[in-house]
């Protein structure tokens, strides 16, 4: 089989790659772009580390093969916030004692900010059950989840987005 | 000093945190290097097994195979640590070796020019075995005498340890009470699988690993005695770690060094990194225990004796039992004022899957089989648990037995009252609410955990901080950071000592070529050990900064302060210099000195201090379905002084949720050895909605011998959820589980057992 033509939008910018038909999203985003800040906790779908936003909503790039992204608009954790201008979520994340080991973080991160484009203030309940995809090892899910309350409304109070 | 902390006991952001949340921290999975080769294992599919032929020609002539390595070609060199004094006697781990001992058990390894070439050279490898029989159960590999996992046998290891009169002890007891405990094979399971490593052997001939470990300095001592090179020929750098909890406590069977090899053949960067699935079946897990225990006390309620007979099971290969074995006595037992105790145990070898270290290192299994015990001894004598606990607890003033030191601070007495406030223990407990067929019920268990390592293990701490020209400061540090946050904590310390804003302070990589000596990330220590040697280390620039600004002030060096960034007469503030203009000066301005201001320590604590803590927790059974609900969890630590309180509320619920995981979920089974729940869809982490509402409770006993009072954390938060769990249900519907994790069939079994027996 050979490689197939694709082009996608990552982080604002144009990519026209020649991938493999079985090659994957989060392989693509990692060893051709790259993109290391999205996380391979498992392959299997179960532990969303490798959670990306496509066209807006959160996919676990694992189990997207990455023919699939062609003509999507992929936002990866490097498209979200610089170090220097950082994204209501990571600031919180980053405020609210939200991470330990960081693992886990990206893909936190980009499920929730799917969530909040869906949702803008959603309740706590809301909130665990949308972020219950994302396994997290150290916090116990404590602070994460505050952390993410917090960034809903700093971004209804008008920071930036 | 302690009363006006700038920096300590402040709750600042991680100094990697912006790192973390833009996906430019690089884990060891996330690293490349320019002509790397990827290598993978081959695995035994057998429990027990020699390996009679291997024939690799196909896959030799495959494209893009660029070496492989079996027992043929590898020296039989030890690929576990024998370094700690615990292990030196257990040369039982090979890199590779002509006997299998657990499904999963490495056999060769390929490195190819990619992982898909090396997975398709694995299938063209042919292993011929001859299958030899297996056991899986401790108790017979003890009597089996044919069937030998190791050369010497079944037996790991076997101790017995006994303080006092433990005959009379029991003779004297009004009440004494025996029992069975089990406790399941957990794993550790960080979000970064266990397992990643990137070796180069570069030009120059000296070895650079990176490797996600709790170990840095000890691992590399061990890569260059395996390998035959000095120490200063290999580099061991530790990138950022997605978690560890004990699961990194050292090389990794088959990583580090079979890269390290792979790489010294091919001239080649070569990387490993196994998947999730061989993390589950192929890296080490909790030690599964059987412990009888019998316990004896008085009328009033005081313990007399104990005795206790533990078997761990090791698996087909183990690190760390023998300490595991010593802190399920030291810590474990210890926790109490029994004056009489006998304790034995033995770690037995199966042809089950590898243990080692994990998060409370024994503790939480003996916990839980003593926690359960104190808990029907409370109520045969109508005490309440609480004050049963602080009736027996060993505490302020007292001397540890097997350790010999004396207890200097104890917040177990704080931890119970706050505890129990917080919790509302007294209304929960007496209502035992019953809505239909859920039963509600409380329980409660407290816990002692050790500070390191010192006098146990060798447990070296250092640290070096350089003053920069602008006043920043540089601190280099061994103690690796999985997580949990101790660069921060260490950064923070520094900062304190030397009264700079936090922010100016930057910690190094771990590196074994740059950062001193460290005895590893492992038994709540670094706030602890590493915390004493930076400011140490920082004092001692402190020291020598204040005697340069004396000079430029032409005032005694007793009269200054620092604080942030500005040194100045304490008697006359008009007299002050900028830290930042006095390096300046010392470093580039004065060209009779130009040094730069720097500071070192190097050794051992000085105590290996208890911490102590208590959880509570509220539970909803439902005695239809069996399902346990659990609806509160209250845990109140004594860290002695929480530097970075937030970072100590993260372990505390990071370690409550670990530990409520363990209690009912967490479990991984096995059939004729091989595991069956390998993936996140079948071993069940507890997830954001399953979360019960987590009160933490920080309480600060200021150990004396500690950085700013601090001691542990780590682990303890861990340590007595489980028995808070068990005694809740107990609680709820009078039924004692003695066997974890606790199931939903597990809770109807006892709930029948219990309607037969009545």
């Amino acid at each position: 089989m050979s490689r197939i033509k694709i082009t996608m939008d990552v982080n604002g910018r144009r990519h026209e790659l020649a991938v493999e038909p079985w090659e994957l999203l989060v392989d693509v985003l990692r060893d051709t772009l790259g993109l290391t800040g999205t996380k391979k906790g498992c392959g299997e779908g179960e532990c969303g580390a490798c959670t990306v936003n496509m066209d807006g909503r959160a996919v676990l790039s694992c189990l997207t093969l990455a023919v699939h992204a062609d003509g999507k608009e992929i936002m990866t954790i490097e498209g979200l916030g610089k170090r220097t201008k950082l994204h209501p979520l990571q600031e919180a994340f980053v405020n609210e004692a939200a991470i330990q080991c960081g693992f886990c973080s990206p893909g936190m991160i980009m499920a929730a900010h799917a969530l909040l484009k869906e949702n803008p203030d959603p309740t706590e309940e809301v909130v665990r059950k949308k972020i219950a995809n994302n396994l997290c090892r150290c916090t116990g899910y404590e602070r994460p989840v505050k952390a993410i309350l917090k960034a809903a409304r700093m971004i209804k109070e008008g920071h930036h987005e | 000093m302690n009363d006006q902390c700038m920096t300590v006991g402040r709750s600042v952001p991680r100094i990697d945190a912006v790192e973390k949340v833009t996906g430019n921290a690089r884990f060891a999975p996330d690293l490349k290097m320019e002509g790397m080769l990827h290598a993978r294992l081959l695995r035994s599919p057998h429990a027990h097994a020699r390996v009679t032929g291997i024939d690799t020609s196909r896959a030799k002539t495959l494209p893009g195979v660029m070496a492989i390595a079996t027992i043929e070609e590898v020296p039989k060199v030890i690929n576990n640590w024998f370094f700690l004094r615990t292990e030196k006697k257990e040369k039982q781990m090979f890199l590779l070796d002509r006997v299998v001992r657990f499904v999963g058990d490495p056999v060769l390894a390929v490195a190819a020019e990619s992982e898909d070439i090396a997975e398709e050279a694995l299938s063209l490898i042919r292993v011929d075995y001859e299958v030899l029989p297996p056991i899986f159960d401790p108790f017979n590999a003890m009597k089996e005498k044919d069937i030998r996992i190791h050369e010497k046998g079944n037996i790991a290891f076997q101790v017995k340890k006994t303080y006092g009169d433990w005959e009379q002890g029991f003779r004297d007891a009004d009440i004494v009470f025996e029992n069975i405990y089990k406790t399941s094979k957990q794993k550790h399971a960080p979000i970064e699988p266990i397992g990643s490593c990137l070796a180069d052997y570069g030009p120059n001939g000296n070895l650079l690993v990176y490797s996600s470990t709790q170990l840095p300095h000890w691992s590399k001592m061990y890569l260059a005695r395996a390998l035959n090179l000095s120490q200063n020929k290999v580099r061991l750098i530790k990138p950022y770690t997605g978690g560890a909890f004990g699961g990194r406590c050292g090389l990794i069977h088959g990583l580090e060094l079979m890269c390290s090899w792979l790489s010294r053949e091919t001239c080649r960067p070569v990387r490993m990194s196994f998947t999730r699935k061989e993390d589950f079946t192929a890296t080490e897990t909790r030690h599964p225990m059987t412990i009888a225990m019998k316990t004896g006390i008085t009328r009033d309620g005081l313990l007399i004796a104990n005795q206790v007979d533990l078997v761990a099971n090791v698996g087909g290969y183990g690190t760390h039992y023998i300490g595991v074995i010593a802190d399920c006595l030291s810590t474990g037992v210890g926790l109490y004022r029994c004056p009489n105790v006998n304790f034995n145990a033995t770690a037995v070898f199966t042809n089950t899957s590898l243990t080692g270290a994990y998060r409370g290192y024994g503790n939480p299994q003996m916990n839980f089989a003593q926690e359960s015990q104190m808990d029907m001894l409370a109520e045969a004598v109508g005490m309440d648990p609480v004050e049963f606990r602080l009736k027996n607890y060993r505490g302020l003033g007292e001397i540890d037995p097997v350790l010999n030191q004396e207890i200097l601070s104890d917040g177990m007495k704080e931890c119970l009252e706050k505890g129990v406030k917080s919790f509302g223990w007294k209304e929960k407990r007496t209502q035992g609410e019953s809505l239909g067929p859920k039963k509600r019920g409380a329980g409660m268990a407290v816990m002692l955990h050790g500070t390191g390592a010192a006098g146990a293990l060798p447990d070296p701490a250092s640290a070096a901080v350089m003053i920069n020209a602008d006043g920043s400061v540089e601190l280099l540090t061994a103690a690796a950071d999985e997580g949990q946050g101790n660069r921060t904590v260490l950064a923070q310390i520094a900062a304190e000592v030397l009264g700079i804003e936090f922010e100016k302070i930057s910690v190094s990589e771990t590196d074994t070529g740059i950062t001193p000596l460290d005895g590893g990330t492992h038994g709540s220590r670094q706030t602890y050990a590493g915390g004493l040697a930076v400011k140490k280390a920082a004092q001692e620039a402190r020291e020598k900064l204040l005697r340069f600004a004396a000079k430029e002030l032409d005032v005694a060096d007793d009269d200054l302060e620092i604080r942030e960034g500005l040194i100045y007469n304490r008697r006359d503030r008009n007299q002050s210099i900028l830290l930042g203009d006095l390096m300046r000066r010392v470093q580039i301005g004065d060209m009779s000195v130009n040094e730069q201001v720097m500071g070192m320590s190097t050794g051992i604590a000085e105590a290996m201090p208890g911490y102590y803590g208590a959880n509570f927790a509220e539970v909803e059974v439902d005695t239809e379905t069996g399902e346990v609900r659990v609806l509160k969890l209250t845990g109140a630590f004594d860290v002695g002084r929480a530097i970075n309180p937030s970072m100590v509320e993260g372990q505390i619920t990071g370690g409550g949720v670990m530990g409520l995981g363990w209690a009912l979920t967490e479990e991984l089974m096995l059939s004729d050895g091989r595991i069956l729940n390998n993936s996140f869809r079948d071993y069940r982490l507890l997830r954001a909605g399953d979360i019960p509402e987590l009160d933490t409770i920080i309480v600060e006993s200021h150990e004396p011998t500690g950085p700013y009072g601090a001691k542990g954390i780590g682990e303890g938060c861990l340590v007595c959820v489980a028995s808070s769990i068990a005694n809740a249900i107990y609680d709820a519907i009078g039924v004692r589980m003695k066997d974890l994790c606790i199931t939903q069939e597990k809770i109807l079994k006892g709930l029948e057992d219990q309607s037969q027996g009545s």
